[in-house]
């Protein structure tokens, strides 16, 4: 019984690992030159002040909606991924046309430039 | 419930031959979104409408295929059928859809959202209304409802450089959507009352398993008929009708007026009558009432208008108000007029937003009543199109719209709904008032001799040709011409031999046999 | 677990959304109160799945999830369009100064 859980707590330490190694690494061999930008906390590339005239730049909300549009559509994926076996080939079929489409739409954001960051 | 998990799992029948008419239009949006990225001025102009138009040409023939009388045949188990109904809708979907290339070609929206967006937008509208036209469950009606208003609410919002028209489309996204949320709330309460999202049983189960007053069911009734209504723009869920279609392309409203009302009925007409027909004693008083409000506020609000656009959309309350009357009734007959309404309102709406679109080009007037002056002696190839729409709008005799009306009254009178007849007629008189002043405005006022090429306008949207006279402008765009004298020549000619069409339209009527004959 | 519960905040959470959408000004506040409703349906729906036990709430919820994400996107599409056009940042804003 607990034996079956033998790979999920190397995995975990294995992660622990490695992130604590690559971390510890960078401190001892890294180079440092700071400067105010650096010290700053990361967020998402925005300067972490924000003024009273702040605008937030289009690309921002262009690649947002772009995300929502193809986040949720692997929702359909969920249903057909839990039932494959019962559905059968019928239901592989129709989800690779399904991915098509969305391919279709992805190529068409792409050549239209939506992607590009301005 | 493992046996009910796999009976449900296995892979459903699909006909693919009645399927065909949706793959088309859904297929042809595809290629025309990728031709759409196809640079040069030819694939814009010539390769993108055309690709557009043969994908609706394709969908009219399989959908004339397909044709066959009687009962419905499943063509996706469980979620879309084919019948006359359905078949006979998507037909005059697909006509508007070729009518509405014809007016956009030329337009500045066209040119501002490009080619390929505006036309893939509309052929996913198209395709969200044959959804519409051939549901046969709730789950399907949703979808096909929101494809068919996603698409429209970004057209509307496609001459993206004019605030009025981004405003009209947030507008209609905001109502729309309110709309839709309305509808799916009354949808999940049916299904919470009934256990089902099948119509047919849905209707089963109302009567036998549930109780005709069940409140959930009830409140489920009056939340989706609320939600239906403002897709049709009735009365008193109308109010964004004028500011939309005001605001809105014109073509884009052309398309919405026509099209988007037709879909609307056709999925009130097949949730009334056939989810829903077991509880008619609940629902057809209340949907009376709304027919009655309908046929008033939109003829009076159409009174005062200036913009023929306003003045169109108001007249399109009006008559949705009128094709309601033909859903309460619930008889045979009842779907066979409002089916035949809906293929003369077609005729006669898309030959008044065919002037309108070509005046609209050339005049410094817009869209207002004003650009129609003198149109009678400066130039009568628009101004009998128009003449003709109008006189049928209101009913007149050897008009289309007469026909149309008399088969609404007489099921009205056959189902025993005498006093609604009553109010199509009181409606009409009414509506004359507005329809008269536009034939007086092109016929009785002078001409005043326009600069030729000179309109603010005119300068973006039709390049004038050399010599420019106003009996030029209707030449200078053949295609806006054309669908105009066609659509009015068939206003005519179904005013006078009503007869292929009342053969159709009793084929519709067979479509839902469960209705009392 | 008694269905009536889930129905009871579906409702507050569906007259809360409308009554938002009726009041509010700002169009990002609108759209999210139309979230709200359509979100209430979908917990309706799915408490009507429960009690029936069958999947067909389910399904439906789902593809509403996807119809709510579209509606949202092409509003904000708009809502930045009309930014944009109200804020003469734009240099197409600047073209009637040209000699």
């Amino acid at each position: 019984m607990l034996k079956s859980y033998f790979p999920v707590v190397i995995f975990i330490l294995l992660g622990a690992g490695v992130g604590t190694a690559f971390t510890l690494l960078n401190n001892v061999l890294g180079p440092r030159r700071p400067n105010p930008v650096k010290r700053e906390p990361y967020e998402c590339g925005l300067p972490s002040e924000v003024k009273r005239n702040f605008r937030f730049g289009i690309s921002f909300y262009l690649i947002a909606m772009l995300f929502i549009l193809f986040d949720i559509e692997v929702i359909f994926l969920y249903p057909v991924a839990i039932q494959l076996k019962a559905l059968g080939t019928f239901a592989l079929v129709e989800t690779v046309v399904f991915i098509a489409l969305l391919l279709v739409g992805f190529v068409f954001v792409w050549r239209r430039g939506a992607l590009e960051w301005r | 419930m493992t046996t009910l998990l796999i009976a449900a799992a296995k892979a459903p029948v699909i006909d693919y031959k009645g399927i065909s008419p949706l793959f088309a239009v859904a297929g042809g949006a595809v290629i025309v979104l990728m031709a759409a990225l196809i640079r040069g001025r030819f694939a814009q102009r010539v390769l993108v409408p055309f690709l557009t138009v043969g994908a609706l040409g394709a969908a009219i023939g399989l959908s004339i295929w397909n044709w066959h009388t009687g009962d419905s045949r499943p063509i996706v188990e469980g979620a879309l059928a084919i019948d006359p109904l359905a078949l006979g809708l998507s037909l005059l979907f697909y006509i508007t859809g070729l009518a509405t290339v014809a007016f956009a070609w030329r337009s500045r929206a066209l040119r501002e959202s490009g080619t390929g967006e505006f036309f893939g937008l509309m052929l996913g509208s198209i395709a969200g209304m044959t959804i519409l036209g051939s549901a046969e469950n709730l789950i399907t009606l949703f979808v096909g409802i929101e494809l068919l208003s996603i698409p429209l609410y970004v057209m509307c919002a496609s001459d993206v450089r004019r605030e009025t028209s981004l405003e009209s489309g947030l507008k209609y996204l905001v109502i729309g959507s309110v709309g839709s949320a309305t509808l799916l709330y009354g949808l999940a309460l049916i299904y919470g009352a009934t256990g089902h999202t099948g119509f047919a049983e849905i209707n089963n189960a109302i009567g036998n398993s549930v109780n005709l007053t069940d409140p959930l069911l009830l409140t489920g009734i009056a939340l989706a008929a609320a939600g239906l209504a403002f897709k049709a723009s009735v009365a008193p869920f109308h109010a964004w009708t004028p500011d939309v279609y005001e605001g809105a392309p014109t073509p884009v409203t052309a398309f919405m007026a026509v099209a988007t009302k037709t879909a609307a009925f056709a999925v009130i007409l097949r949730f009334f009558l056939e989810a829903l027909v077991s509880a008619q004693e609940q629902w057809a008083p209340a949907l009376a009432a709304l027919a009655v409000i309908t046929i008033i506020v939109g003829n009076v609000g159409a009174i005062a208008q200036n913009s023929l656009k306003r003045m169109l959309a108001w007249s399109g309350v009006a008559q949705a108000g009128y094709m309601l009357a033909g859903v309460v009734v619930g008889t045979q007959l009842g779907l066979q007029a409002t089916a035949f309404y809906l293929a003369m309102y077609l005729f006669m709406n898309l030959a008044a937003f065919g002037v309108v679109i070509a005046r609209e080009r050339v005049s410094e007037h817009g869209d207002g009543l004003k650009s129609l002056e003198g149109l009678g002696s400066a130039s009568p190839l628009l101004a009998w199109p128009m003449t003709i729409a109008m006189l049928s709008l209101a009913g007149f005799p050897a008009t289309a719209g007469f026909i149309g009306k008399f088969y609404l009254i007489s099921a009205a009178v056959d189902g025993n709904w005498a006093w609604l007849g009553v109010m199509i007629v009181v409606g009409s008189m009414l509506s004359l008032v507005y329809y008269l002043r536009v034939i007086a405005v092109m016929w009785m006022t002078p001409l005043k001799i326009e600069l030729p090429g000179r309109p603010r306008r005119a300068r973006r949207e039709v390049q004038p040709v050399a010599g420019w006279s106003p009996e030029a402008d209707p030449r200078a765009q053949p295609e806006v011409l054309l669908v105009t004298l066609i659509m009015a020549a068939a206003t005519i000619f179904f005013g006078i031999v009503p007869s292929p069409l009342f053969h159709l339209a009793h084929d519709v009527g067979t479509s839902i046999s469960a209705l009392f004959s | 677990m008694n269905v009536t519960w889930y129905l009871v905040l579906s409702a507050f959470i569906f007259a809360m959304g409308a009554a938002g959408v009726l009041t509010r000004r700002n169009p990002l506040v609108v759209l999210l109160c139309l979230e709200l409703m359509l979100n209430a349906g979908n917990l309706a729906l799915i408490a009507f799945s429960r009690m029936w036990g069958n999947a067909d709430g389910q399904i439906f919820a789902l593809v509403v999830m996807v119809v709510a994400a579209c509606e949202v996107v092409v509003g904000l599409g708009i809502i930045v369009g009309i930014f944009r056009r109200r804020i003469p940042e734009d240099v197409d804003a600047l073209s009637e100064l040209r000699g």
